[in-house]
């Protein structure tokens, strides 16, 4: 085990830290397990494939996540808000409607060949880091990504708006009679939760391939993610996803094959010994 | 570990037809009745079908019918939605591969070993799951089923399950199964009446098992789970029995799919066959034991007719928001509730009243409820 | 003789202690009220009776025994029941399904006389929840009185109901404690309805004992009168 490997498993963390805390903040309000999120997350790549092709990485990285803030808005729009007094499960199998056709959409719009996305200029080289020649732009992931997740805490810690995302959270209806304006809330969160999917799409493109079923692959690891960490706390999300991507990068090195069985062995593990999740409500 | 019923547990207007009415053995009677008839009728397809594509295509539905019964089950009397049903017709039909291909077992004895170690696999994995409700549910099935197919695409799985390329079963040469020779396996024709009479006979049993005491234990667990541990109902057992039997529904399947078809693909363990089943039940409806198998038909057919350029995907996650954003009962559900307005104009009245009581409950329930939570 | 007990009872959420050491003792025959002002722990106090919540500190004694960690399967067939403050039935079924399904569990008698003291037997055929809020309730008692209990807790069985409602499902509570010489515990909001209905009263108040005893004794104690009585009567 070296370094490199290391920073190999605090990237993928960090992809997987990003995707589920938007998962997590969504599930935490709505109460609703998104399962449109690989397909968000795979749609923002997508986009950036596009963006980064005709106007730069650079302006991807801004603009991708902006783009999937207003799907955010149209999901909230469209099915969380009009639809939130039926029963969750319902909600969740309509997201996993939504993403059936996002992925068909994709393959319409994109093909079914496998893209690839370069990043910037700046960081196609490798910089030495702990002494070992790593490559840039995995590096530029993992700071993203940890600023991204230090100003999601300090916001939702200190502003009064991440005040209300953290009552409504707890209890929504009782939040709502406190007269915390959930519509509201619900549409910054559901829009947030999407662009983050979108960052963490953009920021995965230039590391892994493009194809249509990389929605679906990460989905599963971001659910497990998300159970593992409890569910609708957003920290323990980061905590368990930034752990399970280095479990996961440093058991490959000794095993492949257990490599893949990893999430899984994680999320029996722990709901075994706490049914509740790292840090979290109950499972429902 | 407790679980105490959220709202998500319940899945509402999803199962509400479920409601069924026990205790009266004539209409018992009449419904094995029924389904005997059934049974008897279906064996005719096969004179009355005679393309053999066509035929092919109902033999398919009706072994994919047996995974979407026992997701119906565990919907219909728990509320509870499986994405890992598949994990249990998957591994029967690998365990018929490999019974067959790698142990030279007879094909008899290697369905009777599928349809075991699956159901074995649903209690192992049920102790895990059933626990938890709701979404943890669907999450936890989801996880491992797809853990079990990652297994299943191993390299060191080869030898098993052919990883990637999948297993083909390869038979001794003078084999025989219930009479049917290698070349008649595959003759839809020909396997029909195994695959009918088993989701026929399938079929019926969950009916009788959804309408006895025991029936009446799960709707009650469906219902309100902690009050029934508060009245001395162990919950976590019937789940699990629930859960198995459902399961084993779904590995007798898997085993025919294997024996019928010969080749196992790794897809079979894969998310996709696990969504469109689920899909393909909640389309048909939970409310009445037919509505998955009807959802299966359906789905089945419009795969073979209408996945113009691959756009199959797009169209079930369009019509899957339909069902359930204008449709939640399914199908059939929807029927159900057509034929009882219709019947049901002269009782309008007190269902109304009904209604209204039903409204005042939640009302006051809303105000206790607000009250407990100033109280904490 | 008191059969049911709990003593030094203390349940904490983090820091908060929700129930302070805490004694009570319930005797058969005898309603049991339990008062106090909002946040005075009283649905704490009767989950960690009834194993819903298990305390951070203290026993619960049934006969003298400890069934502190029994849950509340165990409990209910070694015969202490308990309502729910949220109605809590089973809304698909009718109300004599799930009657009946509670008594094939809970070997009961004379089924029959509980739904016509609760006045349910008319109405055996009706879906419970498309039945009205406050026969939902008796219903909901009906639950908790089958199969002979001889605890049974009862978690603001008035909640929701108006005041003829009310007073009638206090009446039932006590004439069922009565007949069948069941010890109840009886947390209520409606604190003129518990000094009418109980023999012996317990105050709550902020998680702490404030005063125990008959109701004469209890409306006369100073720290009743000055936390809780003062403010409403």
């Amino acid at each position: 085990m070296n370094a490199a490997q290391v920073l190999n498993g605090l990237a993928l963390g960090s992809l997987l830290m990003v995707l589920s805390s938007g998962l997590a903040m969504i599930y935490g309000l709505r109460g609703v397990a998104n399962f449109a999120h690989g397909a968000l997350y795979m749609s923002g790549a997508y986009i950036a494939y596009s963006v980064s092709d005709r106007m730069g990485f650079g302006l991807a990285i801004i603009v991708v996540p902006l783009a999937l803030a207003v799907i955010g808005v149209v999901l909230e729009l469209a099915f969380f808000r009009p639809l939130q007094h039926r029963s969750h499960i319902e909600l969740g199998l309509i997201t996993f409607g939504l993403a059936l056709i996002a992925e068909r959409l994709v393959i319409l719009i994109w093909g079914e060949k496998t893209l690839r996305v370069r990043p910037p200029e700046f960081l196609q080289g490798t910089s030495t880091i702990f002494g070992v020649e790593y490559p840039s732009y995995r590096l530029a992931i993992i700071v993203i990504a940890l600023v991204m997740a230090a100003a999601l805490i300090l916001w939702l810690r200190l502003s009064n708006v991440g005040l209300h995302i953290r009552a409504a959270s707890q209890d929504i209806e009782t939040a709502a009679i406190m007269g915390i304006n959930v519509d509201k809330v619900s549409l910054i969160v559901v829009s947030l939760g999407s662009a983050l999917a979108g960052l963490a799409g953009t920021l995965a493109a230039p590391y892994i391939a493009l194809d249509p079923g990389m929605g679906n692959a990460f989905l599963i690891t971001v659910l497990i993610v998300v159970v593992v960490g409890g569910i609708g706390s957003i920290a323990g999300a980061m905590i368990a996803g930034m752990g399970l991507g280095l479990i996961q990068t440093l058991s490959t090195v000794w095993s492949p094959s257990f490599a893949v069985l990893v999430p899984y062995l994680a999320l029996t593990i722990v709901l075994l010994w706490r049914p509740t999740g790292l840090a979290g409500k109950r499972i429902s | 570990m407790t679980t105490t019923a959220p709202a998500d547990d319940i899945t509402g207007d999803m199962v509400e037809p479920a409601t069924v009415k026990r205790g009266r053995p004539g209409r018992m009677l009449i419904g094995l009745g029924v389904g005997i008839a059934v049974l008897l009728v279906g064996l005719a397809v096969p004179y009355v079908v005679t393309d053999t594509y066509r035929m092919s295509l109902l033999l398919d539905a009706t072994i994919l019918s047996m995974l979407a019964l026992g997701i119906g089950f565990m919907a219909r009397h728990l509320g509870m939605i499986s994405l890992g049903h598949g994990a249990f017709f998957g591994t029967a039909a690998y365990a018929v591969g490999v019974a067959i291909t790698n142990w030279g077992w007879s094909p008899l004895n290697a369905v009777i070993f599928a349809i075991l170690l699956g159901s074995a696999l649903a209690l192992v994995m049920g102790v895990l799951v059933v626990r938890a409700s709701g979404f943890g549910f669907l999450m936890l099935t989801l996880a491992l089923s797809q853990a079990l197919y990652q297994l299943s695409v191993q390299i060191s799985a080869r030898e098993w399950t052919g990883a990637y390329d999948g297993k083909l079963i390869t038979y001794e040469p003078d084999m025989t199964f219930l009479g049917l020779t290698q070349a008649d396996l595959i003759n839809p024709g020909l396997f029909w009446p195994f695959a009918w009479s088993a989701l026929v006979v399938s079929g019926i049993v969950l009916w009788v098992v959804g309408r006895s005491k025991f029936g009446t234990t799960l709707e009650g667990i469906r219902e309100n789970e902690e009050r029934m541990r508060f009245s001395g109902y162990n919950t976590f057992l019937p789940r699990l029995i629930a859960f198995v039997l459902s399961g084993s529904v779904a590995s007798l399947g898997g085993a025919l799919f294997a024996m019928n078809a010969g080749y196992i693909s790794p897809q079979i363990l894969g998310f996709t066959q696990a969504g469109d089943s689920l899909i393909a039940a909640l389309i048909g409806g939970f409310g009445i034991i037919l509505g998955p198998v009807i959802g299966t038909f359906l789905f089945v057919y419009a795969q073979a007719n209408f996945n113009f350029g691959g756009n199959l995907h797009l169209l079930t996650g369009l019509l899957l928001i339909v069902v359930l954003v204008f449709m939640p009962g399914g199908i059939t559900g929807t029927l159900q509730k057509v034929y009882r307005r219709i019947r049901g104009k002269d009782r309008q009245v007190s269902d109304e009243r009904g209604r209204s009581g039903r409204d005042i409950a939640s009302d006051r329930a809303d105000a206790s409820e607000l009250r407990a939570e100033n109280e904490q | 003789m008191s059969i049911f007990e709990g003593r030094g009872l203390t349940v904490k959420y983090g820091a908060v202690v929700a129930l302070d050491n805490i004694d009570i003792s319930l005797e058969p025959g005898l309603v049991h009220g339990v008062i106090g002002p909002n946040g005075a722990g009283k649905s704490t106090f009767i989950d960690a009776l009834s194993g819903r919540k298990r305390p951070s500190s203290g026993k619960v004694l049934l006969d003298g025994s400890d069934i502190t960690r029994r849950s509340a399967r165990w409990r209910r067939t070694k015969g202490v029941s308990r309502s729910f403050q949220r109605t809590s039935v089973f809304g698909s079924m009718t109300v004599g399904e799930q009657l009946e399904m509670v008594a094939r569990k809970n070997d009961e008698p004379d089924l029959e006389g509980i739904m016509k003291t609760l006045g349910l037997d008319e109405i055996r055929d009706r879906v419970c929840s498309e039945i009205a809020y406050g026969t939902q309730r008796s219903v909901d008692l009906a639950i908790a009185l089958i199969g002979q209990p001889r605890v049974v807790l009862l978690d603001e069985p008035c909640a929701g109901l108006v005041a003829d409602e009310s007073v009638r499902m206090l009446d039932h509570v006590r004439t069922v404690c009565k007949e069948r010489n069941v010890a109840a515990l009886l947390v209520e909001h409606d604190v003129e309805g518990v000094f009418r209905t109980c023999d012996v009263i317990t105050v709550l108040d902020l998680g702490k004992l404030l005063a125990t005893g008959d109701p004469a004794s209890v409306r006369a104690d100073e720290n009743v009168i000055r936390a809780y009585l003062g403010s409403a009567a």
